[in-house]
C-alpha cells in the first residue's frame, strides 16, 4: 500500500484528541441553577483520576474515524506492475502538417517532413498518433483506428510511409478547421477507446503565415486538456508580394481594348525588398506600351497597379511578378470572360421604335452587357414561323393572336422543356392559350378597371418571384394596371397562379405543358395597359423568366484553387462527350450532363474541351495563401487553445516527476479513497448514535435542573 | 465535607429537634396563617414549663416628679406612704411595633429540601408576626429585593394578619438583592422605635452592611437578623461537575464541586463572619437558619435570646428600651 499525499498521515497524530478528551472531565450540558455564584469560580476540567479511559467503543470509533480521514486523504493505492502502469499513462498525439501552398516555399516542406519524422521518433510506445494534413481541408492520413490496427513495431514504419507521400497542395491554409479536426479526433478517440491516457497533445507542424484561416476556432470552445504544441518552420528569405485582380475580371471582353487592368499588390510585413516589376509572360503584347511595369510597395502595404492589357487571346495570358523572394505565387491567371448569345424571339405584330407598344421595351430591356450578347428576332403573327426559328432562339414572347400552326410548334417547344411568355393584348388571346395549353376552352373577357388596379397576392416561393422575396424588393404597389384581361381558370386546373391582382383575379398564371410551362400576363406591359414596363421590376422579371427558363448560364472565368467550376450549360447540353484539360496536361472525362468539376487542384488554365467548343477557365493561387509574414502566437492563444512551448515539450522529465505520474494515474485508477469516505461516513454515523446513546439525558436529582 | 462553624451549629440541635414538628411535614400545609398557628401553638404547649412565659405590665422604675410631667402616672399609693410625687414607670408592652422584613429576591426563590427558602422564612415570619399578634402587638411587613415591594405598616386589628398572611404566601418575583436601598428606605418610614425583624439570605455584597444596619440602630430600633440558608448553601455538596447558573444574573459557569468545594466554604465562612462581625459590633441578634430546621426551634432560639438580651440590657443599665419579647 502506498500513498499519493503521505504527509497527510500526519493527521494521525491527532488521534490522540479523542483519547485525551475520553481522559478529561467533560464539560457537561447539566445544568444546575444556583442561588448565587458569588463563592463560586470556574474551575478547569482535570484528567480523571482513572487509568482507563470510559466508553472505550465510543472512543474506539473516535480514533476510527481520525484514522480513516488522515488515509483517505494521503489517498492510498497499490502499486501495481510497472508494465501495466506504464500501458495507461501514453498520451493521445495528433500530428497536424500544413501543406498548403505557402509551404511550397524554399525547403519548407523538408523542414516540416524531418520535424514529422522527429516526432514519429520520439513517440513513447504507449502513445497514440494520428495524423492530419491540412490545406483548405483536413484529411486523415492516418488516424487512430489505423494506429490501434497496426502492430506496434509496424506503426512507425507504416505512418512515415504515408507521410513521405504527403506534398504541399496549391490549396489555401484553413488552420482554424485543422485544429478542431484534430480536436476532435482525439475526442472521439477517447469516447471509443477506453482507455485511460489523460495527455492530449496537438503538434501542428506548419509555416504559420498569416494567411492561415483561424475564424473557425471563434465558435469553438477549446478542449481544457488538449495542449497545442508548435513546431515552426520558417524560410530564410521573408519578402512576398502577391498579385489579386481588383478591377472587374472580365476586362478582355469589355469594349474599350485600351481600358487598363487593375492589379492590387501587397507585400509581406517582413519583406526587405520594395522593387517590383510586372509583366506579361507572352512575348506578343496587344501593344507597344505593354512593358513590364515596376511598382514600388513598402513592406506590409499593397498598392494598386495599372497595366495596359496583355494579349487579348483565347489562351488566356499570365501576368508575372518579379522581384520578390519566393516563386509559387508570382504567377496571375487571366482567362477570357465567357460570352453568352441568348436568341430571343417576339411574335407579335409591335413597331420595335414604337414607345407605346411592347416590343420597344423588350429591346431594350435586353442589352448587350459583358458577357450576355442578346439578338432580339421580331416576328409578326403573319409572317412564317419555321422550326429553325423556334430552335435557334433561347426564349419566346408571345403578344399577339397566332395561328394554328404557330401553335403547334410552340407547344412542341413547351413540351421539350421551355418556358414562353406570353401577354395578352386582348381576349382573343385567350383562344391561344387554350390551344397552347391543350385545353378545350379557356373563359376569357376584358376585365372592367375601376381607375387602376395593383398586384396584389404575390406568390414569391415561385423561383420566377423569389428575387422579390426580400421586402425591400417586393414592393409591386407602385405599378398600376388600367386594363388587363380576366381569365377563368375553372377549365385549367393545373394551372398555376403566380400573381393576383388586389381584386383576386389572376395577373401571371403558370401552365405547365410537359417538360415545359407556358406563362401567361393577363395585361401587357404596353402604356396604354399597365406602368410594368416603366418600373423597375421590369428588367429583373424578365431575367428571372430567363433564369428560369434556363438560359442564363454561368458567366465566371476566374477561380481559385479550391473552387468548384460551373461547367456552362451549353456545353453539357450540347454534347455528351466533355472533357476538362489541366494545367499540368492531364485530361479527365466528365460524366455526362455533369454541371460542376471539383478537382481544381492546382493554379493554371482549365480548358473545358466538347464538341461545341472549347472553354478556358483561368485559376489563381487564393489570395490570403500569398500572405507569407509569420502569424503571431497570441493569435491562437486569444482563442483559448492551450499553448504549450515545444522546448519546453522537449525537456526530459526526470525520474522522479515520471515516478509521480505513474503513482497518480494508478490512484486516479483504483480511488480508494472512495470506499474510505463511505466507511467514514457509516462510522460518523454509528459514532454519532452512540455517543447521543450513552450521553442520553439520565434522572434529574434534587435541586438540579436540565 | 464539612464547613467549618457553619455544620456544628446546626447539628448541635439534633438532640433539641426530638419532638419538633418536622418543616417538610410543616410546609405540605398550603395555608400559611394555619402553618404559624400550628407552630404557635405547638410552641406554647412545648415550653409551658418554661420561666419565660407570662409577660404583661410590668414595672421598670420610679422617678420623682417633676413640673411637666403627666399627673397620670404619679403613683397616689406610693405619695400616701411617703408624700411624695413619684412616676411610676412601666414597660412599654402595649406599644411595641415590629416590622418584619422578609426578603423576595431571586435567590429566596432557591431550595433543595422541597421547598425554597422564601417559603420558609414567610412561615418563619408568619409564624413570628401571629406570636406577636396574639399577645397583642403591632405587626408589620415589608418585602424587598433590591427596593421594597410592599409594605404593610405594624398595626393590631383583626383581620390585619390575615392580610399579611396573604402578603407572605405571594412567591418571590424580584431580581437581584441589594440592602441597601431597602434598609435606608425603612429606616426613613420608621419614625417610631420598634423591632425591626430582617429575613435574608444575604447573598450578595455586604460592604455597606454594617451602615445600613447602623442607620436602624440609631434611629433606636432593636434589630434581629435571621440569615436563611439552604443546606446546599452551607455545605455545597453536589457530587457531579455541571454548568451552574446563577439564579439572579443567569451567569453561567462550569463547577466541578470536589474541586471548587474547600474555596466556597472559605468564601461562605468569611462572609458570614463578617456579617456577625458587623451583627456584634451593632448589638443586632444573628440567627442562621437552615431552611430544614424545625420553625419551634427556630422560634424558641429567637425567644431566648430575646430573654438573655432583655437581662443583659436591664441588668447592667438599668433604664433601657423595653421590650415585650
Amino acid at each position: 500500500m502506498n500513498f499519493l499525499y503521505p504527509f497527510f498521515l500526519a493527521g494521525i497524530v491527532v488521534i490522540g484528541l479523542p483519547i485525551l478528551l475520553h481522559m478529561i472531565r467533560r464539560h457537561t450540558r447539566k445544568r444546575i441553577t444556583f442561588s448565587s455564584l458569588m463563592f463560586l469560580r470556574t474551575t478547569i476540567p482535570r484528567f480523571r483520576n482513572r487509568s482507563r479511559p470510559e466508553n472505550l467503543f465510543l472512543l474506539i470509533l473516535r480514533c476510527l474515524i481520525i484514522c480513516l480521514l488522515a488515509i483517505a486523504f494521503a489517498r492510498p493505492f497499490l502499486e501495481k506492475p510497472a508494465k501495466e502502469t506504464a500501458a495507461s499513462i501514453g498520451k493521445r498525439v495528433v500530428l497536424l502538417i500544413d501543406t498548403s501552398a505557402s509551404m511550397k516555399r524554399e525547403d519548407l516542406w523538408k523542414q516540416a517532413s524531418e520535424q514529422a519524422l522527429s516526432v514519429i521518433n520520439n513517440l513513447k510506445p504507449t502513445d497514440r498518433l494520428c495524423v492530419i494534413n491540412f490545406d483548405k481541408n483536413a484529411q486523415t492520413i492516418a488516424g487512430f483506428e489505423m494506429w490501434n490496427e497496426l502492430e506496434p513495431e509496424q506503426r512507425v514504419s507504416v505512418i512515415k510511409e504515408e507521410i513521405s507521400k504527403l506534398s504541399p497542395t496549391w490549396s489555401a491554409t484553413n488552420m482554424g478547421n485543422a485544429l478542431i479536426t484534430a480536436a476532435e479526433a482525439i475526442e472521439d478517440d477517447e469516447i471509443n477507446d477506453k482507455m485511460l491516457i489523460n495527455e492530449r497533445q496537438i503538434i501542428l507542424i506548419s509555416d504559420l503565415q498569416q494567411g492561415s484561416n483561424l475564424d473557425a476556432l471563434n465558435t469553438y470552445e477549446w478542449p481544457e486538456k488538449t495542449e497545442l504544441i508548435i513546431k515552426p518552420v520558417a524560410a530564410k528569405k521573408t519578402t512576398n508580394a502577391a498579385m489579386q485582380i481588383i478591377a472587374s475580371s472580365n476586362y478582355l471582353t469589355q469594349s474599350d481594348p485600351n481600358k487598363l487592368l487593375r492589379v492590387r499588390i501587397t507585400n509581406s510585413a517582413d519583406a526587405v525588398t520594395e522593387q517590383f516589376q510586372l509583366s506579361w509572360a507572352d512575348n506578343k503584347p496587344a501593344n507597344a506600351s505593354a512593358k513590364p511595369v515596376s511598382v514600388y510597395v513598402p513592406p506590409g502595404q499593397g498598392i494598386v497597379a495599372e497595366l495596359p492589357p496583355g494579349p487579348n487571346e483565347i489562351t488566356g495570358c499570365k501576368l508575372i511578378l518579379t522581384g520578390d523572394g519566393q516563386d509559387y505565387d508570382n504567377t496571375l491567371y487571366l482567362a477570357p470572360n465567357l460570352e453568352q448569345q441568348i436568341n430571343i424571339l417576339y411574335l407579335g405584330n409591335d413597331n420595335i421604335e414604337d414607345s407605346k407598344q411592347m416590343l420597344f421595351y423588350i429591346k431594350r430591356a435586353f442589352q448587350k452587357t459583358g458577357t450576355l450578347n442578346f439578338n432580339i428576332t421580331s416576328l409578326s403573327t403573319d409572317a412564317v414561323l419555321t422550326e429553325k426559328n423556334i430552335k435557334d432562339s433561347q426564349f419566346i414572347i408571345i403578344t399577339d393572336t397566332l395561328k394554328s400552326g404557330q401553335i403547334k410548334l410552340l407547344r412542341q417547344n413547351m413540351e421539350s422543356g421551355n418556358t414562353i411568355l406570353l401577354a395578352m393584348k386582348s381576349q382573343e388571346a385567350g383562344a391561344v392559350i387554350a390551344e397552347l395549353a391543350g385545353l378545350s376552352r379557356l373563359d376569357c373577357k376584358e376585365a372592367s378597371v375601376n381607375d387602376y388596379t395593383m398586384l396584389g397576392a404575390i406568390e414569391f416561393e415561385h423561383p420566377i418571384l423569389k428575387p422579390f422575396s426580400d421586402p425591400r424588393f417586393g414592393d409591386f404597389s407602385k405599378i398600376h394596371f388600367w386594363k388587363y384581361r380576366k381569365i377563368s381558370l375553372d377549365n385549367a386546373p393545373q394551372a398555376r397562379v403566380l400573381a393576383r391582382f388586389d381584386n383576386d383575379d389572376p395577373a401571371l398564371i403558370e401552365l405547365p405543358i410537359e417538360q415545359g410551362s407556358l406563362l401567361v400576363l393577363t395585361s401587357t406591359w404596353q402604356p396604354s395597359d399597365s406602368q410594368l414596363a416603366l418600373s423597375s421590376k421590369f428588367v429583373p422579371l424578365l431575367y428571372s423568366i430567363l433564369e428560369y427558363n434556363g438560359v442564363l448560364g454561368n458567366q465566371q472565368s476566374q477561380y481559385f484553387v479550391g473552387d468548384t467550376i460551373q461547367i456552362p450549360q451549353k456545353i453539357i447540353s450540347g454534347t455528351e462527350k466533355v472533357q476538362i484539360r489541366k494545367p499540368d496536361g492531364s485530361v479527365i472525362n466528365m460524366e455526362t450532363r455533369q454541371e460542376v468539376f471539383e478537382q481544381i487542384d492546382q493554379p493554371g488554365f482549365y480548358t473545358v474541351e466538347s464538341s461545341a467548343g472549347n472553354q478556358l477557365f483561368a485559376v489563381n493561387l487564393p489570395v490570403q495563401e500569398c500572405r507569407t509574414s509569420p502569424l503571431p502566437i497570441e493569435d491562437i492563444e486569444r482563442f483559448g487553445v492551450a499553448f504549450t512551448d515545444a522546448q519546453e515539450n522537449r525537456t526530459e522529465q526526470t525520474g522522479k516527476v515520471k515516478a509521480h505520474q505513474n503513482f497518480v494515474e494508478m490512484e486516479y485508477q483504483q480511488k480508494y479513497w472512495r470506499w474510505l469516505f463511505i466507511a467514514l461516513f457509516v462510522l460518523l454515523l454509528a459514532e454519532i448514535w452512540l455517543g447521543g446513546w450513552l450521553t442520553r439525558p439520565s434522572v434529574l436529582t434534587q435541586g438540579e435542573e436540565k | 465535607m464539612k464547613i467549618k462553624g457553619v455544620e456544628p451549629n446546626i447539628n448541635s440541635e439534633t438532640n433539641q429537634t426530638k419532638g419538633m414538628i418536622d418543616p417538610v411535614t410543616l410546609m405540605k400545609i398550603k395555608s400559611m396563617e394555619l402553618r404559624a398557628k400550628v407552630i404557635v401553638e405547638g410552641f406554647w404547649k412545648g415550653i409551658h414549663r418554661s420561666p419565660y412565659h407570662g409577660f404583661s405590665v410590668e414595672f421598670t422604675e420610679y422617678r420623682q416628679y417633676t413640673p411637666g410631667d403627666d399627673p397620670r402616672h404619679i403613683d397616689w399609693h406610693l405619695y400616701a406612704r411617703s408624700d411624695r410625687f413619684y412616676i411610676k414607670k412601666f414597660e412599654d408592652e402595649t406599644n411595641l411595633r415590629c416590622h418584619i422584613l422578609v426578603d423576595h429576591s431571586k435567590s429566596m426563590g432557591y431550595g433543595s429540601v422541597g421547598y425554597s427558602k422564601a417559603q420558609y422564612a414567610g412561615t418563619l415570619a408568619a409564624t413570628l408576626a401571629y406570636f406577636l399578634f396574639t399577645q397583642g402587638d403591632a405587626v408589620g411587613l415589608a418585602t424587598f429585593d433590591s427596593q421594597i415591594r410592599q409594605y404593610m405598616p405594624p398595626r393590631n386589628r383583626p383581620g390585619y394578619l390575615h392580610r399579611i398572611m396573604l402578603a407572605l404566601e405571594t412567591a418571590p418575583q424580584g431580581s437581584s438583592t441589594d440592602l441597601s436601598p431597602p434598609l435606608k428606605r425603612i429606616a426613613e418610614i420608621l419614625n417610631r422605635r420598634g423591632l425591626i425583624i430582617l429575613m435574608s439570605d444575604l447573598l450578595t455584597s455586604i460592604e455597606k452592611l454594617e451602615m445600613d444596619l447602623g442607620y436602624l440602630r440609631a434611629n433606636g430600633h432593636d434589630v434581629v437578623l435571621f440569615n436563611v440558608l439552604d443546606p446546599h448553601e452551607l455545605n455545597f455538596d453536589f457530587n457531579t461537575p455541571a454548568i451552574f447558573e446563577d439564579i439572579e444574573t443567569g451567569k453561567t459557569f462550569y463547577v466541578d464541586p470536589p474541586a471548587a468545594q474547600q474555596d466556597y466554604a472559605g468564601k461562605l465562612q468569611n462572609h458570614m463572619a463578617s456579617v456577625k462581625t458587623i451583627c456584634r459590633n451593632l448589638g443586632i441578634d444573628y440567627h442562621l437558619f437552615a431552611i430544614n430546621r424545625p420553625f419551634d426551634l427556630a422560634l424558641l432560639e429567637f425567644l431566648h435570646d430575646r430573654m438573655r438580651r432583655r437581662k443583659q440590657i436591664r441588668h447592667p443599665g438599668g433604664s433601657s428600651v423595653r421590650s415585650a419579647v
